[in-house]
């Protein structure tokens, strides 16, 4: 019987991938937002309506993630912004050698966007060598969510309460949503959008600009 | 679910691991989850139970320790442990608590023959 030293994490194969990914999107000045929900909260309309804006003046491009079809790809593309599909066959995240296949599609962007498959657990743990994580809830869900799944608003930078056109018909505290999410982590930036009035779309939009030409150094 | 995915990356780590020392079985795996990775231990058993057959890990035993949630409070310096991942220093009540213990999905040694 021999005891063998490992200490290493268990993720440590993702986490160097998504490292070397990460340098090659630093040397590029690519801002790479990875965008996480469960199914349903409104992440590829929302995408859609942004990514029409920032792509006049920023090299726009997405990688879908879902368990089947390219259904999500095509409304991105639909919308003229470069979109491709991966998908997990049953997985329930994206991991960074899908990132890896994705982007031989894609010349240098300024912009990367990614969405993961729709879930509020699992694509925590998987780096995929992203700037920042930004997670998303609609106003149907709840506003308990930020303390029910605390992991993915813990490694987020950004939080949008999405579909706020609903609040008159569903019984949603806002405040106690954000009170909820500031609670996991103090340091989160709110937005709240809806996709059909247009309430706080600028405002996020406005968010991911400072970020693309702070990595663009500009 | 995403407790299959993390067992079969503890099985590559492993795999390599006794590969690389020259080892035939292995006996016994180490690992700390900490309390923020959303790991369920049972689930985690019973991946790694389905994963190891007919491996050099067949009759290898998970053991695992459970990881709490621990902060130290940046204003008055009070560590606690969080039992909810609202880290608010139950001393002074500032929200700045940095953590010191919970992110863990770490092997930390295996016992091979």
């Amino acid at each position: 019987m021999t005891k063998l030293d490992v200490n290493k994490r268990i993720l440590s194969k993702n986490e160097e991938l998504a490292e070397a990914l990460k340098e090659g999107f630093d040397r590029d000045r690519t801002l790479v937002l990875n965008f996480v929900s469960s199914p349903g909260s409104g992440k590829t309309t929302l995408l859609s309506q942004i990514l029409v804006e920032l792509q006049k003046t920023y090299t726009v491009g997405v990688i879908e993630g879902d368990l089947q079809t390219d259904f999500d790809a095509e409304r991105i593309r639909a919308a003229g912004i470069p979109a491709v599909q991966v998908n997990t066959n049953g997985s329930c995240h994206l991991e960074a050698l899908d990132i890896e296949k994705a982007m031989v599609a894609f010349g240098k962007l300024d912009l990367l966007i990614i969405e993961n498959v729709g879930n509020l657990v699992c694509p925590s743990s998987y780096e995929l060598g992203e700037d920042a994580k930004v997670c998303m809830l609609s106003v149907t869900e709840g506003e308990d969510k930020p303390a029910k799944y605390p992991s993915m608003f813990h490694v987020s930078s950004a939080f949008i309460i999405n579909k706020t056109d609903l609040l008159p018909y569903v019984d949603f505290d806002v405040q106690k949503c954000r009170d909820f999410a500031l609670g996991v982590n103090p340091t989160l930036d709110i937005f709240e959008t809806s996709c059909k009035t247009g309430q706080g779309l600028d405002e996020f939009i406005g968010w991911i600009a400072a970020k693309i030409r702070r990595k663009k150094g500009e | 679910m995403h407790e299959v995915g993390i067992a079969q990356s503890l099985m590559d780590v492993v795999f390599d691991t006794a590969k690389n020392n020259g080892a035939k079985k292995v006996n016994k795996i180490f690992v700390k989850i900490g309390r923020l990775q959303a790991v369920e231990s049972s689930s985690l058993m019973f991946a790694f139970d389905a994963l190891k057959d007919g491996t050099i890990a067949e009759e290898g035993e998970l053991i695992i320790e459970n990881v709490p949630l621990t902060g130290k409070c940046m204003d008055c310096a009070h560590e606690n442990i969080f039992e909810q991942i609202f880290m608010q220093c139950p001393k002074c009540g500032s929200s700045a608590v940095q953590i010191l213990t919970g992110e863990e999905l770490q092997i930390t040694e295996i016992e091979v023959d």
